[in-house]
């Protein structure tokens, strides 16, 4: 085994146990965790056996394997931006429901104070 | 909720203001509304400058955003303030920027009146404009043919923020676009509720002011964009 081969294959170890062994991991869904899983083993097995990314590529009609791994990293890119888009707009909204709040107590609040200091 | 001498006036209507980095302006402005309304709500949205303190120095109502959330979220604001009071029965949403002239908002309140109507907006171009770009111009009836495309309802100036409605469009109206792209979201909520709604004349002036201030044009491409990502992800 060549030494980058080692290396990516630590890596995507240790991302693996970061990912199930952080006790946030607890709240994603199942489904997610095995995607994940799944995802490390191929990226494994395709560090290890470089030529089968030529195989997989070939076979759905793609001719090299590293325009293969471009297309998918494109998608997850894609897939990633689109997700944090979302999710930006989720706090976005929790933001605005607490500071409405927070706005209008104190509006509340000044306006009780008026009334009793008359 | 307060009943001051002044709330005597229109004591069923409550005029909401998003208030946005305007304290050159907003304190004229409160003052010319308060020799026919009682009951003004400033909804201070985190501005910059000392509005805030403008505001309650004038008298009116202060609900104060600690942090800037845009116009949409500031009149949701007002309103569910207002919404507080059961004796509030009519709200008018207003610029607090001065151009526009709450005559015409007395007018609009008599024709909901009048004709039972759920919500009455003002509208530039049945009424006089002084002081308007021929780009704006443009610009603002393009605006009203895609909104008519879009939510099948007819309005000659959907973007106005010069708007009368009931308390049952209060309650219902839920805005949840904090932007500028909160004057379809209303459009939108006529359509979804069938709420029976008209246009009236209103005059705005542009001052060399508000039009120094007025969303730049490229808003409308940001308002389009969100628009149609808010719809999809309804869906």
């Amino acid at each position: 085994m060549i030494l980058i081969q080692a290396i990516l294959v630590v890596g995507f170890g240790i991302f693996l146990f970061r990912v199930l062994a952080n006790p946030a991991s607890y709240k994603l869904k199942a489904w997610i965790k095995v995607l994940v899983a799944l995802f490390v083993v191929l990226a494994i097995a395709a560090v290890i056996v470089p030529g089968v990314t030529n195989e997989i590529a070939e076979f759905v009609g793609v001719t090299r394997g590293a325009d293969l791994l471009l297309y998918m990293l494109t998608m997850a890119f894609i897939f990633t931006i689109m997700n944090g888009y979302i999710q930006s707009k989720k706090t976005q909204e929790k933001i605005t429901t607490l500071a409405r709040r927070i706005a209008i107590n104190e509006a509340n609040l000044r306006d009780f104070d008026k009334q009793s200091s008359k | 909720m307060t009943k001051t001498a002044s709330t005597q006036l229109h004591a069923d209507t409550a005029i909401i203001i998003p208030v946005y980095n305007e304290a050159e302006m907003v304190g004229s402005v409160i003052k010319e509304i308060q020799t026919k309304f009682g009951n003004i709500i400033c909804v201070n949205d985190g501005s910059k400058d000392a509005s805030g303190k403008v505001i309650v120095d004038s008298g009116a109502v202060l609900v104060d955003h600690p942090i800037n959330l845009g116009a949409g979220a500031a009149t949701q604001t007002g309103i569910d303030y207002a919404l507080q009071d059961p004796a509030n029965k009519y709200f008018v949403t207003i610029d607090a920027d001065g151009q526009h002239d709450i005559n015409d908002a007395i007018r609009m309140l008599a024709h909901l009146k009048k004709n039972s109507l759920d919500i009455v907006f003002g509208s530039r171009f049945k009424g006089t404009v002084e002081n308007i770009s021929p780009i704006k111009q443009v610009f603002l009836k393009l605006a009203a043919v895609f909104s008519t495309r879009t939510t099948g309802i007819a309005l000659t100036d959907p973007h106005i923020g010069l708007r009368v409605f009931n308390r049952n469009f209060a309650e219902n109206l839920k805005l949840t676009l904090p932007d500028f792209t909160h004057a379809s979201e209303v459009i939108h909520r006529v359509g979804e509720g069938n709420f029976k709604y008209d246009e009236v004349a209103a005059s705005v002036t542009y001052s060399d002011y508000s039009k120094a201030k007025g969303q730049p044009m490229l808003n409308a491409i940001n308002i389009t964009i969100d628009l149609f990502f808010h719809r999809i992800s309804k869906k």
